[in-house]
């Protein structure tokens, strides 16, 4: 029987194996003749071969060859990872007009001749033995078609920082329509200030406002400030937006894309945290910025009436806590990641401060000096330059901050560049150098439920294959939503959302791998169970269908809103719900053979 | 050519995250035993109880599930595995099964050493 989705073959199953050499890089370790010759003796292959370069338009050919002269309706590769060339024979597939779900892509060269190089015996064992598993499972592989999902060609992006205005810009360029929300009554989130940001020297603000007004002033893109998002139903292609408007009216918008631009918070530590609030001249990183900004004084920082002659910045405030050294925010994690952009955000003000202030001296107690990135050591250099006193301390120390009665503090740290001597500065202000933390989007992780990694940032599928995706289809991230990233940066992901949003609605219609959960009527006994399993609201509901004449209960999937996780399959006794091409009858079916050789 | 006569591991992996993190490892060249069978699903939540146990009856002595953790892309999957996996134990215990050989951790696209480290681990396991 098949599953409802897929299309059942009349045609007996014949099956062409295909070994490659990766022009050595396998077939110096397996012997690649040996494995095929193995191979054409498995039952239902008609077909093993090996070759120099599968992935070469030559070896390309010779599989469209077999499809179109021999017959062949079953394809089996075994190769480099399926991560590189998995699309490339798809697509070959798609050109001799085979189903591109008929071929199973087997892993002998990341997984056997590159980690088995002193045991060549034991990789060709293991090399047929995984394509013995694979041959099983494209033995109980039907054809599948693609998802269509007609798609509204409009995109909502949530968070109007510059992640979410260059993510609109690049789908309104594109010809999309964007509904931009912000909840604030300004664009520009975190860089809405008038202080200088590195590596261009210009103002946070100017980038914000020349941004702004391409926003502002694009056709294409729809502008809703003031704007609190209550919930958001639907799926890629069909979204629905229910938010509340600058006129408290309750509105819904339809889209056939979500960017996620929800950006990040500042750290802001308890009290008492390196003595923070425990007097005003212990600050916070972009506060000082503020404060440097605003102050017009000609020769010396004035603060709070206070002339301030020394300075210590701490680094790390708030990031790369350790367990057992640092103790978290009330009901949150440590922040075990490292903030990214803040000891270049330090190190560019503490340049800063000199131009102004030349004669304020400077201690910078970090752990680790984070000046990554184009051309930011150099800012480092020039802070070096600038008489800065560096001292670098153990990453599991904390410096002490002790006010004296007249005022100033007394911070100690341990010199590590000085053989772990005790430096004690005495200084009119410290400036903690605190870092991101995810901004508070609880509502909407819930309501979405949207994959948070352990840091508490929404988590991409994966960061080379599948950058600024998440898991739930349709919904990409943009900026620091993401994780702690500086405006270039942010920049670049928002882009990357914002091409991979065009490149969804590129056309009508949606394609999306048909690797979800599917019900067989027949089998299902209508017990529920695998109703209580799934996370995912609506992609699974019970339903009253005919089934060979008779009403009766079944399971019943909403292919746009399963992601094809499984969790439903474990619980169902009968085997009625799968996941098409991961059915747990081809594990089965794989295991046995990998036991079996 | 004959049966492999040593013991073999299986090691499910994910899509997303341990298989790659498993290609990491051949990319790093660095080495392990070649009777570990590396598969790969979307998500391990969806193997019952009886996948683990019919696989460990049928001629895998050790499997080591490599799963995201509590980085896992699907919402609920990891916690649900985690219990799975524990009611498996209950179910091996009662078959007189030795529960160590079947091990769940957490295996990113880069924790190369962990990964060489929990086979290695299996490999004592299913040696003994
Ligand atoms: C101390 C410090 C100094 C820095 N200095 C520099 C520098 O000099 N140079 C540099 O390159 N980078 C610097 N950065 C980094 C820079 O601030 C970020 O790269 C940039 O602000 C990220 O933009 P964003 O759009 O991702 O996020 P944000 O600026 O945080 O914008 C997010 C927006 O989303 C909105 N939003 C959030 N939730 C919702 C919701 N539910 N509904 C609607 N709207 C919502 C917010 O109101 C906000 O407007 C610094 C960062 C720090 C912490
Ligand atoms: S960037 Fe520097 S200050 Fe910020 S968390 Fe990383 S090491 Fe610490
Ligand atoms: S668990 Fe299986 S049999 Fe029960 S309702 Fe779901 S699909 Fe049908
Ligand atoms: S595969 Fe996952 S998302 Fe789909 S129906 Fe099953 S449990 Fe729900």
């Amino acid at each position: 029987m098949s599953l409802l989705n897929t299309v059942e073959s009349a045609e007996p199953k014949k099956i062409a194996v295909y070994v490659c050499h990766c022009g050595g890089n396998i077939s110096d370790i397996i012997d690649v003749k040996k494995v095929a010759q193995t191979l054409s003796q498995y039952p239902q292959v008609s077909i093993a071969t090996e070759y120099a370069f599968m992935c070469s338009s030559n070896g390309q050919d010779m599989v469209i060859n077999d499809i179109t002269n021999q017959g062949v309706n079953r394809v089996v590769i075994a190769a480099c990872s399926p991560a590189l060339h998995e699309t490339t024979f798809r697509n070959a597939l798609k050109r001799a007009g085979l189903n591109i779900y008929l071929y199973e892509h087997v892993n002998i060269r990341e997984q056997a001749s590159w980690v088995h190089k002193q045991d060549k015996d034991g990789a060709t064992h293991k090399a047929i033995a995984l394509i013995k598993a694979g041959v099983e499972k494209i033995i109980r592989q039907d054809a599948l078609d693609e998802i269509k999902i007609i798609a509204n060609q409009r995109v909502a992006i949530v968070g109007g920082g510059i992640a979410g205005m260059r993510a609109a810009l690049s789908c309104a360029r594109a010809g999309l329509k964007v509904s931009l929300f912000e909840k604030r009554s300004t664009l520009g989130g975190n860089l809405n200030r008038e202080s200088l940001i590195y590596p261009t020297n210009q103002t946070a603000q100017s980038v914000v406002d020349q941004l702004g007004s391409e926003v502002k002033n694009n056709p294409n893109i729809d502008l809703l400030l003031n704007a609190k998002i209550v919930s958001v139903n639907g799926f890629a292609g069909s979204f629905q937006i229910n938010f509340i408007d600058l006129d408290s009216k309750e509105q819904t918008i339809g889209s056939g894309v979500i960017i996620l631009a929800t950006g990040f918070d500042h750290y802001k530590p308890y009290e008492g945290e390196y003595a923070y609030k425990t007097s005003p001249f212990i600050v916070t990183l972009p506060d000082f910025t503020k404060i440097l900004d605003q102050s017009a004084q000609p020769k010396a920082l004035l603060y709070e009436g206070k002339t301030i002659k020394n300075i210590a910045f701490i680094h790390c405030v708030g990031s790369r806590q350790m367990d057992g050294v640092d103790t978290p925010l009330e009901g949150k994690n440590l922040n075990e990641y490292c903030s990214r952009v803040c000891c270049t955000s330090a190190i560019f003000t503490i340049n800063n401060l000199k131009i102004k202030y030349p004669n304020t001296g400077i201690f910078d107690i970090y752990s680790d000096m984070r000046t990554y990135g184009l051309e930011h050591e150099s800012l480092y250099e020039k802070a070096s330059k600038n008489d800065v006193l560096f001292i670098r301390r153990p990453l599991e120390e904390r410096p002490q901050i002790e006010q004296r009665p007249d005022g100033t503090f007394n911070v100690t740290s341990t010199d590590v560049l000085s053989w772990n001597e005790q430096i004690e500065a005495n200084v009119d202000m410290v400036v903690l150098v605190t870092g991101m933390v995810p901004s508070d989007i609880s509502d909407l992780v819930d309501n979405m439920k949207l994959p948070r990694s352990t840091d508490g940032f929404l988590q991409e599928v994966h960061l080379k294959l599948r950058p600024v995706e998440l898991a739930n289809k349709g919904i990409y991230i943009a900026g620091t939503s993401q994780g702690p990233m500086d405006v270039i940066e942010t920049l670049n992901a928002a882009n990357t959302a914002g091409v991979k949003a065009v490149s969804l609605l590129s056309l009508p219609e949606i394609l999306m791998d048909p690797f979800i959960a599917v019900v067989d009527d027949d089998k299902c006994t209508g017990c529920g169970l695998c109703i209580s399993e799934c996370s995912y609201d609506g992609a699974l509901t019970m339903t009253d269908k005919i089934v060979n004449g008779k009403t009766k209960k079944v399971a019943q999937v909403n292919g746009a809103l399963c992601v094809g996780c499984g969790a439903c399959v474990a619980v169902c006794q009968p085997r009625a719900i799968q996941v098409a091409g991961w059915t747990l009858d081809q594990f089965e079916a794989m295991v046995d053979a990998i036991a079996k050789e | 050519m004959t049966k492999d006569s040593r013991p073999k591991i299986l090691v499910i992996t994910t899509s997303h995250s341990s298989y790659p993190g498993a290609n990491a490892v051949g990319q790093a060249r660095l080495a392990y035993d070649s009777n570990t069978y590396i598969i790969r699903v979307p998500d391990p939540v969806m193997f019952p109880e009886e996948f683990y146990i019919k696989a460990l009856t049928n001629g895998i002595a050790g499997i080591i599930i490599m799963s995201s953790g509590s980085d896992c892309p699907y919402e609920g999957a990891y916690p649900r595995l985690a219990a799975r996996i524990q009611s498996t134990y209950t179910k091996m215990k009662a078959l007189n099964m030795n529960i160590n050989r079947l091990k769940i951790t957490t295996i990113c696209t880069v924790c190369t050493e962990s990964f060489l480290k929990e086979i290695a681990n299996m490999e004592k396991v299913v040696a003994a």
